[in-house]
């Protein structure tokens, strides 16, 4: 009877088709880092690509398939074969079968070289047809005070945004707008683009080798330490995107996410004026204040930046805008409302609407990501909390002169959190 | 002198006096129990061991494995810490390959090629065992980092102030199997050798280096007795094709294995003396390793593949009842796979940044070699047309072979598309891909060639319904957990992440994928338990019980000693099936036989000689963790493993005489010259 069974190998298939099918609801295609909804040329291209391999591949696996389902039902042992005289004979093969094959097999190959060829050009490098709408002084307005950083020469040129790789978050740089580390003006987690606009991107890494994928938009290439690599991508349409690090970079790996904010041209100019301002001050004597000066008194200041406020750190994330931002920690912790947020992706049928940054969150976040990793804190002075980075370099980092909150041995009352996150909170 | 007593025939090898040599070294060649299995130099016996500890460092692999699959099957899970989870997916890739896949084939290669060919043994039986304990001393040192993670996470070294530093709480490799430099490697400026990674490193970059020694001897032994032992009339185009295989996949090793070594040997000198091959703050070039282990890298999955190729080549003209279709474009398409399999190792490396010029010449050389491939599954898929298909366990997974490796093979087709591969390399897509191949593919050729041949290993045959229960539970359990994979990479889960957060789409299939890995890890405890059970209690069988076609079927279950009484000599591919159906194929050389067959004896060197790779095993790390004096411990290896070697020079060439049976009255067939 097993004999049986298995000799319906064709009855294996349903499962798997009806999984299949299951699988193709739009709702599943278009999720936040689907390689399936392409959202600007470059994805575009490579999907149509693998859209050609896939049905290359469908219309193989039915042939060959078919043929070796039918194969198997069709010559399976009967009784009685036992009786008859084995089939002895050479196994030459047919020559004419197997040269028609071959040559099958290399056309049907053919057909997926010629767009892959097309494809591999088209995505290296901003396309020259692509450059004259997108110099910078075609799109990006003549704002007051937002043209003394670029000469007359980048005017000519794309726009390019640096993507550095750390142990584990991205840092984003526009050179080309005076929006650098250098400058201390970096932008970290959340890569602003406007719309429509081809953005060439240069890749670069401090430490270890990371990947840069943002789905929707483009497939990735590598950060390599020691190598500039470069990519580009343009949005079609605004949106919140979904990116995450890609290659094996150590603990957090897993945890090393991004975000791409695509605007409209206008507003992405009003964007770089608002990173360019420093922060506000804050009130003597409030809860800010008191957050203030711990961030100073906990060594905080050592690696982050806050303009206008503190301008010594450089090694971490900068904190200038901390408050306006959608993601926290390398972005792994959401500061949006979620319930709101999932509500939202909803009603409009895609994950790229977002909601506004949600106080209460942020707060929560901050306080959860600082009062983390084996930080003392609480009442009592003794309450641990999980990492929500394991090995993260804020609090474990010890190497030169740059060392993390634990291995520095701060202590954190709940109290002092709090202050901290008030204060972190008005860095908008 | 006992080396004449030792050229008298004797009946069985208790018999004999213990033999001496100069030294007055004592060959064990009286040995039985426990120091017959460590001093054998019986090929049989070598592939029985390869094989057991293969089917054990499965299970390990397995345990890693389901560990992941736990942990993934839910969103922001906890079950194990990051760093746990990135030794385990390190160590289930690296066991899987290394300690378990490569050792499995290998115990094929062993146990089959001189019975396929008709050959009393290896050409060199000492180094073969010498192979056998260089690989299990190897993945001694390999998995022996996980008792040291496991102990310091216990707590056994807190004790010791040292304990906080990175190089003493990362025990366990944590690279992934492919050991990205500079993560694996160094960083800071000339000679500071800092690392990213603990002391785990270490002991994967020794481990591997030793099972490469094992690798390397093993081919060499198999290309010596391929082409110089075969019995007479089997010229090389009637090689049965398993061994063919195993003559490309040895090829393949000596070609890819210079490779990984070089870059093994680099990034230990970064690590323990503060090179720079691969330090990009001291000008070294992290993709150079990139560059030179997949050299290594890609040839390796033919190494991996090609076996399991060669057994399902032989399982299905059996069971089809007809010869293989295409025989010579068989062999030659797999002789072309190993061959292109060098020029397309860069398509690992797509999203590098090499330039189109490059990205485009290897695409294209990834699409070539789609065509051998299929090449194969076309003549495979004639083997069975027009014959009369017994459904039996091994020709179930050997359908099963042929089915989940064509889809392995279309993901293949898929990725080889550099710009959809930007999407794909790195995801879940990729993980589903080259399941489907090595587990698909690979792994059911193994377990395949396990139920085709355990009859001849053993003389018992294994229980066929729990083989048909544990085939369709491994079928359908693999395609349960990876089937969804394709999805989930294309949905954009990137591999060798800890976790995930809800929200992303990725948690349905994640928990499916976890329930498919369960139930692919039943089936295979059921199918080990049915090999292991039939091992030692199985019901007994005949000689041939399949209907077989080569030469090793002509022998007794289990097979003697000795092999063939008598040197055979054949006149045509296939020969044993033709001679029991057809005409006279088979004869044998006329050389007597009174004397009985010479013997190899037994032998310690080559235990002694391996046990070296353990002291330099443990004793690279330690250095590299800067305890001092340890590198008194990796010179005393090398002395140990100079020493047995040494001795193994010295103890001779020994060897005994069997008396055998009676001689087959078997003349030459006259069609030898024919063909």
């Amino acid at each position: 009877m097993f004999s049986r069974f298995f000799s319906r190998v064709g009855l294996l298939a349903a499962p798997f088709l009806a999984i299949i099918m299951a699988g193709c609801s739009k709702a599943d295609m278009t999720v936040r880092q689907s390689t399936l909804d392409p959202k600007g040329p470059v994805a575009q291209v490579q999907f149509d690509v693998f859209m050609a391999t896939v049905w290359l591949v469908v219309v193989l696996f039915v042939l060959v398939g078919g043929l070796l389902v039918y194969a198997v039902i069709k010559f399976r042992a009967r009784p009685g074969d036992e009786n008859e005289p084995a089939i002895v004979e050479d196994g030459h093969g047919n020559p004419l079968i197997e040269i028609g094959l071959i040559t099958a097999s290399i056309g049907s190959l053919v057909i997926i070289a010629i767009p892959t060829l097309n494809a591999i050009w088209y995505t290296d490098d901003v396309p020259a047809e692509s450059v004259p709408t997108s110099k910078l002084s075609v799109w990006y307005p003549r704002v007051e005070g937002g043209r003394e950083n670029y000469a007359k020469t980048v005017e000519e040129q794309v726009l390019e945004v640096d993507v550095i790789g750390k142990q584990w978050w991205f840092r984003f740089e526009y050179p080309q707008l005076g929006l650098t580390n250098d400058a201390k003006h970096s932008v970290p987690n959340e890569m602003v683009i406007p719309k429509g606009v081809a953005v060439r991107i240069n890749l670069r890494s401090e430490d270890v080798i990371h990947s840069f994928w943002v789905p929707k938009l483009a497939g990735k290439v590598d950060l390599m330490p020691g190598r500039k690599n470069h990519m580009w991508l343009q949005a079609s349409e605004t949106g919140h995107y979904y990116g995450q690090c890609a290659e094996f970079c150590g603990d957090s790996h897993a945890y090393m996410l991004f975000r791409v904010e695509v605007v409209e041209p206008a507003e992405f100019a009003k964007w770089v004026q608002r990173q360019k301002a420093p922060a506000e001050p804050v009130a003597v004597g409030t809860k800010a204040d008191k957050g203030k000066a711990l961030f100073a008194a906990k060594s905080c200041v050592m690696c982050h930046n806050v303009g206008g406020h503190f301008g010594a750190g450089a090694f971490g994330p900068d904190l200038t805008h901390l408050a306006s931002r959608k993601s926290l920690a390398g972005a792994w912790l959401d500061n949006r409302d979620p319930k709101a947020q999932l509500a939202l992706e909803q009603k409009t049928g895609n994950t790229e609407s977002s909601v506004e940054v949600d106080r209460a969150t942020l707060k929560a976040n901050l306080i959860k990501w600082i009062g983390s990793s084996g930080v003392a804190h609480g009442a009592d002075g003794k309450t641990l909390t999980k990492d929500v980075k394991p090995g993260n370099r804020m609090h474990y980092y010890k190497m030169f002169n740059v060392a993390g909150l634990r291995e520095t041995n701060q202590k954190f009352t709940a109290e002092e959190l709090d202050d901290l996150a008030e204060y972190l909170l008005t860095l908008k | 002198m006992s080396h004449d007593s030792h050229h008298a025939p004797v009946a069985c090898k208790t018999e004999l006096a213990p033999e001496r040599s100069d030294l007055g070294l004592i060959r064990p060649d009286r040995a039985t129990g426990w120091i017959d299995w460590l001093t054998t130099v019986d090929h049989k016996k070598i592939g029985i061991l390869y094989g057991a500890f293969a089917m054990f460092y499965f299970l390990v692999g397995g345990v890693e494995a389901l560990a992941i699959r736990t942990q993934l099957a839910r969103p922001d899970n906890d079950f194990v810490t990051a760093r746990m989870y990135n030794q385990l997916f390190t160590m289930h890739g690296t066991t899987m390959i290394f300690l378990g896949v490569m050792p499995l084939s290998a115990a094929f290669f062993n146990f089959l090629v001189p019975l396929q060919i008709g050959a009393r043994d290896v050409a060199f039986p000492r180094l073969n065992a010498f192979s056998l304990w260089t690989f299990v001393f190897g993945a001694f040192v390999l998995n022996a980092s996980w008792f040291f993670e496991f102990a310091h996470l216990a707590g056994w070294f807190n004790s010791f102030d040292w304990h906080k530093a990175l190089v003493y709480t990362d025990f366990a490799p944590a690279n992934g199997w492919f050991s990205y430099a500079p993560l694996s490697g160094t960083f800071g400026q000339n000679g500071q050798a800092l690392r990213f990674t603990g002391v785990g490193t270490d002991f994967w970059i020794i481990g591997i280096q030793v099972l490469g020694i094992a690798s390397l001897a093993a081919s060499f032994n198999f290309i010596c007795t391929i082409i110089n032992m075969r019995a007479k009339g089997m010229t090389m185009m009637r090689l049965p094709v398993f061994t063919w295989m195993t003559l490309v996949t040895a090829v393949l090793i000596i070609l890819a294995f210079p490779a990984i070594t070089v870059a093994l040997i680099e990034l230990m000198f970064d690590r323990t003396f503060g090179a720079n091959f691969f330090n990009p703050s001291a000008g070294g070039q992290p993709v150079l390793w990139q560059h030179l282990f997949w050299i290594f890298g890609h040839p390796e999955v033919y190494i991996l593949v090609l076996p399991a190729m060669g057994i399902v080549s032989e399982v299905l003209p059996t069971f089809s009842g007809k010869s293989l279709f295409g025989y010579p474009i068989i062999v030659f398409s797999g002789a072309v796979i190993g061959f292109l399999g060098f020029a397309v190792w860069s398509h690992h490396m797509f999203t590098t940044g090499l330039g189109p010029v490059p990205t485009a010449a290897f695409s294209l050389l990834t699409m070539a070699i789609a065509v051998p491939t299929g090449v194969k599954i076309f003549n495979w898929l004639g083997t069975i047309w027009g014959g009369r298909i017994r459904f039996t366990p091994p020709m179930v997974l050997a359908l099963g072979f042929i089915w989940m490796f064509m889809c392995g093979g279309f993901s293949g087709v898929m990725h080889s598309a550099a710009p959809a591969d930007s999407q794909q390399q790195d995801s879940y897509f990729v993980i589903a891909h080259f399941h489907y191949v090595l587990v698909g593919g690979v792994l059911l050729g193994l377990l395949s060639g396990l139920y085709f041949w355990f009859p001849k290993i053993f003389g018992r045959m294994p229980n066929a319904p729990l083989g048909y229960l544990g085939s369709a539970l491994v079928i359908l359990g693999f395609n349960l957990a990876f089937g969804p994979m394709h999805y989930l990479g294309l949905a954009g889960m990137p591999r060798r992440t800890h976790t995930y957060h809800a929200g992303n789409g990725w948690e349905t299939w994640n928990m499916v994928s976890t329930y498919g890995a369960y139930m692919l890890g039943l089936g295979i405890v059921i199918i080990f338990g049915n090999l292991a059970w039939t091992a030692f209690r199985g019901k007994k069988c005949s000689n041939d019980p399949w209907d077989g076609r080569t030469l090793e079927w002509s022998l007794p279950s289990p097979v003697p000693e000795y092999n063939f009484a008598q040197a055979p000599v054949v006149a045509t591919r296939d020969a044993f099936f033709e001679d029991k159906h057809g005409s006279k194929r088979i004869g044998s050389e006329p050389d007597g036989g009174e004397a009985g067959v010479h013997m190899p004896s037994q032998s310690w060197m080559p235990l002694v000689a391996s046990a070296g790779f353990l002291f330099i095993g443990f004793g690279m790390p330690m250095m590299a963790m800067g305890i001092p004096h340890a590198g008194w411990m990796v010179i005393g290896g090398l002395g140990v493993l100079f020493l047995g070697i040494w001795l193994w020079a010295l103890e001779g060439p020994g060897g005994y005489m069997l008396k055998t049976p009676v001689n087959r009255d078997a003349p030459v067939p006259t069609e030898t010259a024919a063909h």
